[in-house]
């Protein structure tokens, strides 16, 4: 029943955990949380990564032109995954914060270099980062030979090495077996600055490989997945809220039903400028909406001399008309210190919710002369 | 404990009809009787049933309601279909020697309470029993005729689809070919029509593993332990297959209906080309290869298949086909469909283009072959039962 899960691998990981991908039926949402099947897969970036990485790695390109399959890829059924539920609006969340664990600078910047080719950091936003970085905590391995993680094991820690060498080994029958055997075969070695059992973050599958301490006071700092997926969660959840806020005291948008509201707020991109810069040009034609998250910004009229006519703060927003016509802007907006600001274009506007001049007709807008800035 | 079960169940019908251990009191013969007709009689309309007309009917409405009086004993277990980690689907029919009990199958989903409490699905094994009654009738959704419990399970009566999985066609074949893929992509598109939009749900486990054939080779869709009713709120756990996760579930950043126009776009190259764009041995690369959503398509692909698997693939939801202004019109219309006349295939006009080969009602022969269920593990206690029961009561 339990078929190789990826013929052809040498791949350690190849081999898979109890079970693998082959016997999870169609039925079966249940080895979610177990994440049996998702074992064979390779463990982490850096480490896990020794042998297989040095296989190319079986772009689906390269199966065309002729269209056949790749020998590797895993042609039996796949199971599902999921992590554990996450709600932002539960009572228990209400007030939790991620943990903080204080850092040298020295420390933060070591552990910053560290996670910053792993892609589930590099996309944060610096606020994410920070939380996340504060988040992760040190854990000392006082002893040489201590399993940090064992194969086949529930994975529930993402790690980075701190100090220390340790030794990664893979039993390729998935799980760790009895004896002094049982590790399998010593796959490499990560030192300071490396990382690994990335997968935990994104739900438990069972370890790919055991990682043991080769020397005394090792440190790691690590990190649950449960802190790292609510951090993402509720800064998303926060800056969601936040959007359909500000929008909602945008009088162009007053006619917008609440789902309406969220799928702007969906489609916001964030936008940064430094001092000084020009966010919109007078006489430009208008093409995007923004909402001030953060800083402060001026408005300048060519008409109206060199100081500014009106000035921007934290919840404004300003461009609005863009939506509606392609008229030049009527006025200036500068960045005043660091501004954030989040952007809607007219395209993208209407894609989601079809011409502005629609949603107006719902109902009287006499209200859009009045607010009329830029 | 379903192998256990099973040889409970060998014995004569008579000796443990009255007699159950699993059978609490009181129970309603005459209630009872009309349950099992009501179960009886939807395998007569089975096969062309239309939500259209269905909704009118008094009867079919009570399509997935639960049932307090049938148990797991009025049940033949004749085989099983399929098995999970606290789930095993077996092709069962009712006990008794009339040609009617002999000639009709369903497929019975049993899970066991206590592997769902230890595997944290109580949420989702909730979901999907009210999202099944909620969705009964349409002719592209496994239907859940009704449900029930007992002290230790839970169970679902679900039509039988003896077709199988569109995965075993799909891997059988190496990869459909254009017309095949075209036909099943075009029912799915009518399933996630009725799911967005007349039920806001979202289903969240888009795969061909999820995807079983009926006798006329239309498609079910089956496995709806991820589905959830949304309210028009974002949601943010986790779940799916590995390579038909959407980008912003990987990045959880809040996700909705958008995640199965994605994993849609994911299936219809995995019809066309024989695998999913993304794929690593490392599932990290594979998460990695999705938020970057760079996809390769071989020179075969057609050009309107291509544009509509990236229109669907856009790593942006607020970008992506299905979740724009048109909504599924927006997919239902593009060029990749043009020679899909919606209104015949929603009303099952033609058959489909793989006809499983089924020799009669209850063939199994288009399903794997299974071990028997291990030994039970672990019991469902009096004090779990205390605590946890609350949460099973819909069934």
């Amino acid at each position: 029943m339990a078929q190789s899960t990826f013929p052809g691998g040498g791949n350690p990981f190849g081999p898979g955990a109890s079970g693998g991908i082959g016997n999870v039926r169609e039925e079966d949402e249940a080895a979610d949380t177990l994440g049996s099947s998702t074992g064979p897969f390779g463990g982490t970036s850096y480490t896990f990564g020794g042998p297989s990485a040095s296989q190319p790695p079986p772009a689906p390109s390269s199966a065309f032109p002729t269209g056949g399959l790749p020998d590797e890829y895993n042609t039996a059924r796949r199971t599902s995954v999921s992590a554990e539920s996450l709600n932002p609006t539960s009572e228990e969340n209400d007030n939790w914060k991620p943990p903080f664990h204080k850092k040298t600078a020295d420390q933060l910047s070591r552990l910053r270099s560290a996670v910053s080719s792993n892609f589930l950091f590099s996309a944060l936003e610096e606020e994410q980062s920070s939380l996340v970085l504060g988040a992760l905590v040190e854990n000392n391995i006082p002893a040489k030979g201590i399993k940090v993680i064992t194969q086949g094991d529930a994975g529930d820690y993402f790690y980075v090495v701190e100090r220390g060498n340790f030794d990664i080994y893979v039993n390729p029958s998935g799980t760790i077996g009895p004896g002094p055997e049982g590790m399998g075969k010593l796959v490499t070695t990560i030192g300071p600055g490396g990382s690994f059992g990335e997968l935990a973050l994104m739900y438990n599958a069972p370890r790919a490989a055991t990682v043991i301490s080769t020397e005394g006071s090792s440190t790691l700092w690590r990190l649950d997945r449960v802190t790292f997926r609510r951090i993402l969660m509720d800064s998303a959840f926060q800056r969601r809220r936040m959007y359909e806020t500000f929008l909602g005291e945008v009088p162009l948008l007053n006619t917008l039903a609440p789902y309406e509201r969220s799928k702007i707020a969906d489609a916001l991109e964030p936008r940064r400028f430094k001092s000084g810069d020009t966010i919109i040009r007078e006489g430009d034609p208008g093409e995007d909406f923004f909402l001030l998250e953060s800083g402060e910004a001026e408005v300048y009229k060519s008409d109206a001399g060199p100081n500014p006519v009106k000035q921007y703060k934290k919840g404004d927003y300003f461009g609005e008309l863009a939506l509606l016509d392609d008229k030049p802007r009527a006025a200036s907006v500068v960045a005043k210190g660091d501004v954030k600001v989040a952007v809607v274009g007219k395209d993208g506007f209407q894609r989601l919710l079809g011409p502005v001049e629609g949603i107006m007709r719902r109902n009287d807008y006499s209200k859009v002369e009045e607010t009329k800035q830029v | 404990m379903a192998a256990a079960l099973k040889n409970a169940l060998a014995h004569p019908i008579h000796s443990n009809k009255r007699n159950s251990q699993y059978r609490p009191p009181p129970i309603n013969e005459e209630q009872k009787e009309r349950e099992k007709r009501f179960v009886l009689d939807f395998q007569n309309k089975n096969i062309s049933a239309c939500p259209d007309t269905n909704t009118s009917d008094v009867k079919e409405r009570a399509l997935g309601a639960a049932s307090k009086q049938l148990r797991v004993q009025d049940f033949d277990l004749v085989k099983t279909l399929g098995t999970g980690t606290f789930a095993r689907v077996w092709l069962s029919r009712f006990r008794g020697q009339t040609s009617e009990c002999k000639s009709k199958v369903f497929a019975l989903k049993i899970l066991r309470k206590v592997d769902i409490i230890r595997l944290k699905q109580i949420e989702h094994i909730r979901n999907e029993r009210n999202t099944l009654a909620a969705v009964a009738g349409h002719p592209f959704i496994t239907t859940m005729i009704t449900s029930f419990s007992d002290k230790d399970s839970l169970y679902m009566i679900l039509d039988y689809c003896p077709g199988g999985e569109v995965f075993t066609y799909l891997r059988r074949q190496k990869k459909f070919e254009p017309e095949t893929a075209r036909f099943y992509a075009a029912e799915i598109v009518l399933i996630l029509e009725f799911l967005h939009d007349v039920k806001g749900i979202a289903y969240r486990d888009m795969k061909p593993e999820n995807i079983l054939l009926d006798a006329e080779g239309h498609v079910k869709l089956v496995d709806f332990g991820f589905a959830k009713k949304l309210l028009n709120k974002e949601t943010y756990t986790l779940c799916g297959t590995p390579e038909y996760l959407a980008p912003e579930v990987i990045r959880n950043s809040g996700h909705g209906t958008a995640v199965d126009w994605w994993a849609f776009g994911i299936l219809v190259y995995e019809f066309l080309v024989g695998q999913p764009p993304f794929w690593d041995k490392n599932p990290m690369k594979i998460y990695e290869q999705i938020c970057g959503g760079k996809i390769r398509y071989p020179q075969s692909m057609a050009p309107d298949a291509r544009d509509i698997i990236a229109g669907l693939c856009k790593v942006n939801p607020a970008q992506r086909l299905g979740n724009l202004t048109d909504g599924s019109a927006g997919v239902k219309n593009h060029p990749y469909f043009k020679t899909i006349d919606w209104d015949a295939l929603y009303h099952r006009r033609k058959k489909g283009p793989i006809l499983p080969e089924i020799k009669h009602a209850a063939d199994t022969s288009c399903f794997d072959e299974y071990e028997d269920a291990p030994e039970k593990k672990s019991v469902y206690t009096s004090d779990m039962a205390e605590k946890y029961d609350k949460e099973f009561k819909d069934f």
